[in-house]
């Protein structure tokens, strides 16, 4: 589905802050953090039509929904999260929710749970995780038994134990994977239905304002109407089907927590003063803990508006690319989260600054929907495939398109970004060539190494766009700024830690540094630190302290 | 009736930040948002158009980005919306603004009430809603806190110094509107910005309403702004205390020394 225009969306982004700013300021949510509390109330009015109803954004039209597009839903899940991302997860879970009922389910289906999601605004929960079952379905426990009448099939019995269902305990519908005899199937299971029910809401690090429960089946039946898709072992590919955009959503959950927090250490920086002056002028505080975050959370921006448009423009799949998304920027919002604890020293640490909070919670993105392992091993697959059916020219290509964008764009570090693409392409034809990726470390780091290339790429590509983002809150200079610098650290980081795995599990001796052409992306790091010197103060400026 | 509501969009004052070496305001970065007053403005009309069956227009005049008021406006419940938008509006004062947005209600046709914010937030003239009446020829009450329809009379609750006074028009006649300190904005929900979009909208230029050249933009502008300036910071205040022929003696004394005092 396209996205709407930039001026209907930005309406709905306002709509939902002043929301937020209206019910959700930090004392509120801190106390729902502290008593580990899911805040019903809350959920019902962002759902109730008449005053927001976000869960709207993924209902088609003819169900009463808005049928929003994947950037609208980047957006609107970007906003969630720096408000809260226990609520933004209530939301996301009746987004995961009615998925497997959008790419599977019939048409009567989806005319009958998606209208009544909308225009009742029920919450919905997705549950597919057992205790033996969380990254790897395979070992799927909760059965779905054949129930018949006269011979012919007219429900199913549900038996089994989900795990850490978000909504479990509070939502109104389940869509529920379970083995059925032809193999695993997704069930839409009501509220209140015979032999089904939630446990109790676990206690946990964080996202405390997100409901999280098991789920107990004990033979509840459920009417085979309810079998999504009407055919039997579909459970998987329906589940995979999503995994391009659910997980782009997921990364906009770290790109939203990383920005909240980034945003508060940038303002306390100003104010704060140690040695003689504000924080924010100290190049030891900025260049460590301010600017290396915000270069690699707007890097993982700009690969999330990539693949949102090509998702709204009609591509299918795009699951190595969602998966590069949510890893890029989960890991990176995380990573800030963190560092805005250190940039506030003490004063982080305590609960009356929202960024202990937001550490907390923004943990929980670099696990669910896939674990960013899951992810380093889905990214590699993915490209080594890539890697083998070009025989190796799928970085060499890359490169090279970039290396004609440093011509007509020569600011933006399209020529560093050609030299990683250049140096994984090398590294990978090496792996392959010495049968490395039996070692399954060599295999996840190369995945972590595929994203670095690929977000430099694209973030090259986009800097030197002349309509950027409509996000921006910096001059062009500035997103170029930051591309040169991630594009520095990519190309470097590419070459060492290639280097390191290369030889760390090669057999015979080589030198590569040669072939990854470090000595020129030794010499093209000049200019770094003024960069980040550029972005320090742009930051400062854009993020002024009341 | 037919009621038009005349909407704003004005940088977020909150975040507004000044240039000091150059003096110019810094607007890379601030979000636009309505200008609250016309947002109070635009909800009292909405109010009137649900008590009243009205019908209600919404119009701006700015670059195209803002369309978003307009539009905020038919989310909200306007029944139609007009942007003004030509690059020949550009430079403007209050006097052309309210020529060009006059031209355009008179295009709109027979209307009863128009409704303005008070003023601005980010010029604070207060001139447009009073300059629209004048073009029109119509009456006017200006910072009005409540309004209501009775039978064929408009009533209205205008502030004044030392308390209020209630006003009783006759339409068509325009209005503007101060923003009670407990205003709460509403904006609005997903499913009405997206419905909205089916709503009749229309962007006019120059031609479409028929304005004269010389009157408007900067040409047809009598006021030129010389500069624009924080004004200077102050001082750290030191604070007297005492008695008062002590504190007059202190005054006195720092007079002297700081050379305010001839004697
Ligand atoms: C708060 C919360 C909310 C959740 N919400 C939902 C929900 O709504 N619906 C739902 O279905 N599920 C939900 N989950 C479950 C979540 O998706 C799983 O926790 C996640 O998929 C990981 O599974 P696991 O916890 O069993 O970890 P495991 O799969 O056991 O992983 C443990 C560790 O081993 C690593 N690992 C796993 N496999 C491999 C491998 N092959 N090679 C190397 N390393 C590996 C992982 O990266 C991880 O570091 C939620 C979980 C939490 C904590």
């Amino acid at each position: 589905m396209p996205s709407m225009d930039t001026i209907s969306r930005e309406l709905m982004l306002d709509s939902l802050r002043n929301y937020a700013k209206k019910n959700l300021f930090h004392e509120f949510l801190r106390e729902k953090d502290a008593n580990n509390e899911f805040p019903a109330e809350i959920l019902k009015e962002m759902y109730d039509q008449s005053i927001l109803g976000v869960h709207l954004l993924l209902i088609p039209k003819e169900y009463g929904g808005i049928s929003g597009g994947t950037f609208d839903v980047y957006r609107v899940c970007e906003i969630l999260a720096r408000i809260d991302l226990g609520i933004a997860t209530g939301v996301f879970a009746t987004f995961l929710g009615t998925d497997p009922l959008s790419v599977g389910g019939t048409d009567e289906q989806k005319e009958k749970w998606m209208t009544r999601i909308a225009k009742e605004n029920l919450l919905v929960a997705y549950a597919a995780t057992e205790a033996d079952a969380g990254s790897d379905l395979v070992n799927l426990r909760t059965r779905a038994e054949h129930v018949l009448k006269n011979g012919k099939l007219i429900g199913y019995k549900l038996t089994g134990n989900k795990q850490w269902i978000s909504n479990g305990g509070v939502a109104d519908v389940y869509s529920v994977l379970a083995m059925a005899p032809g193999g695993s199937s997704w069930f839409m299971v009501e509220k209140g239905t015979e032999g089904f029910s939630p446990n109790k809401h676990e206690d946990k690090h964080g996202i405390r304002l997100s409901n999280t429960a098991g789920l107990s089946f004990d033979n509840a039946y459920i009417p085979k109407e309810n079998l999504i898709g009407g055919v039997e072992g579909q459970g998987l590919t329906q589940a995979q089907a999503v995994f391009g955009y659910t997980r782009v959503m997921v990364a906009a959950f770290g790109l939203g927590a990383g920005w909240e927090a980034l945003e508060v250490a940038i303002k306390y920086s100003q104010q704060r003063i140690q040695g003689g002056g504000p924080l924010s002028d100290k190049q030891g505080y900025t260049h460590k803990l301010i600017v290396p975050n915000a270069v690699n959370l707007e890097a993982a921006r700009a690969y999330i508006e990539e693949i949102s448009e090509r998702l709204d423009g009609g591509e299918k799949g795009l699951q190595t690319e969602g998966a590069i998304a949510k890893y890029a920027a989960t890991e990176s919002g995380n990573k800030t989260a963190e560092d805005a604890i250190q940039a506030l020293g003490g004063y982080g640490y305590t609960k009356d600054f929202s960024v202990e909070k937001i550490k907390r919670d923004a943990k929980i993105t670099c696990i669910y929907e896939g674990t960013n392992e899951v992810m380093e091993m889905t990214i590699f697959r993915g490209r080594w495939q890539e890697h083998l059916k070009t025989r190796g020219r799928y970085y060499i290509d890359m490169a090279d398109s970039l290396q004609s964008l440093h011509l007509e764009s020569p600011e933006v570090g399209a020529d560093l970004a050609a030299l990683a693409a250049r140096a994984l392409a090398v590294i990978m034809e090496e792996c392959r060539a010495q049968r490395l990726t039996r070692h399954q470390h060599i295999t996840f780091k190369l995945g972590k190494l595929i994203s670095l290339a690929e977000l430099a790429f694209i973030f090259a590509k986009r800097a030197a766009a002349v309509e950027y983002t409509e996000t921006i809150k910096f001059d062009r200079n500035v997103w170029q700024a930051m591309s040169r610098v991630y594009a520095k650290n990519a190309a470097l980081q590419i070459a060492a830690e290639g280097i390191a795995l290369i030889l760390g599990a090669a057999e015979k001796d080589i030198d590569l540094a040669e072939a990854l052409n470090f000595n020129t992306i030794q010499a093209l790091q000049k200019g770094l630190i003024s960069d980040m010197d550029l972005i320090a103060s742009k930051l400062k400026d854009t993020f002024k302290a009341k | 009736m037919h009621i038009v509501v005349c909407v704003k969009q004005v940088p977020d004052s909150a975040e507004i930040k000044i240039d000091i070496e150059t003096g110019t305001l810094i607007r890379a970065g601030v979000p636009s948002i309505i200008n609250p007053y016309d947002h109070f403005a635009l909800q009292k009309a909405i109010e009137l158009k649900k008590a009243h069956k009205c019908k209600l227009t919404v119009i701006s005049m700015g670059p195209p980005q803002a369309k978003s008021v307009v539009q905020l406006g038919l989310a909200l419940g306007a029944d139609d919306g007009i942007l003004l938008s030509d690059r020949a509006f550009a430079g403007s004062d209050t006097w052309a603004t309210s020529y060009i947005i006059s031209k355009a209600i008179k295009k709109i046709g027979k209307i009863d009430i128009i409704l303005c914010g008070m003023q601005a937030i980010d010029g604070d003239t207060a001139q447009v809603g009073p300059g629209i009446a004048q073009h029109l020829a119509m009456p006017q009450v200006t910072f009005c806190e409540d309004i209501k329809i009775d039978s064929k009379k408009i009533i209205v609750r205008k502030l004044i110094d030392d308390g209020y006074e209630i006003i009783e028009a006759k339409s068509p006649a325009l209005f503007t509107m101060i923003m009670p300190k407990d205003f709460e904005p509403r904006y609005p929900a997903f499913l009405d910005i997206h419905n909205s979009l089916e709503k009749p909208y229309h962007q006019w230029s120059m031609c479409d309403i028929g304005a004269q050249e010389q009157y408007i933009g900067l040409k047809g502008s009598p006021t030129q702004v010389d500069r624009i300036y924080p004004p200077p910071k102050r001082e750290k205040a030191e604070m007297i205390s005492g008695g008062v022929s002590e504190a007059v003696e202190k005054i006195v004394d720092i007079f002297e020394k700081e050379n305010f005092l001839k004697i």
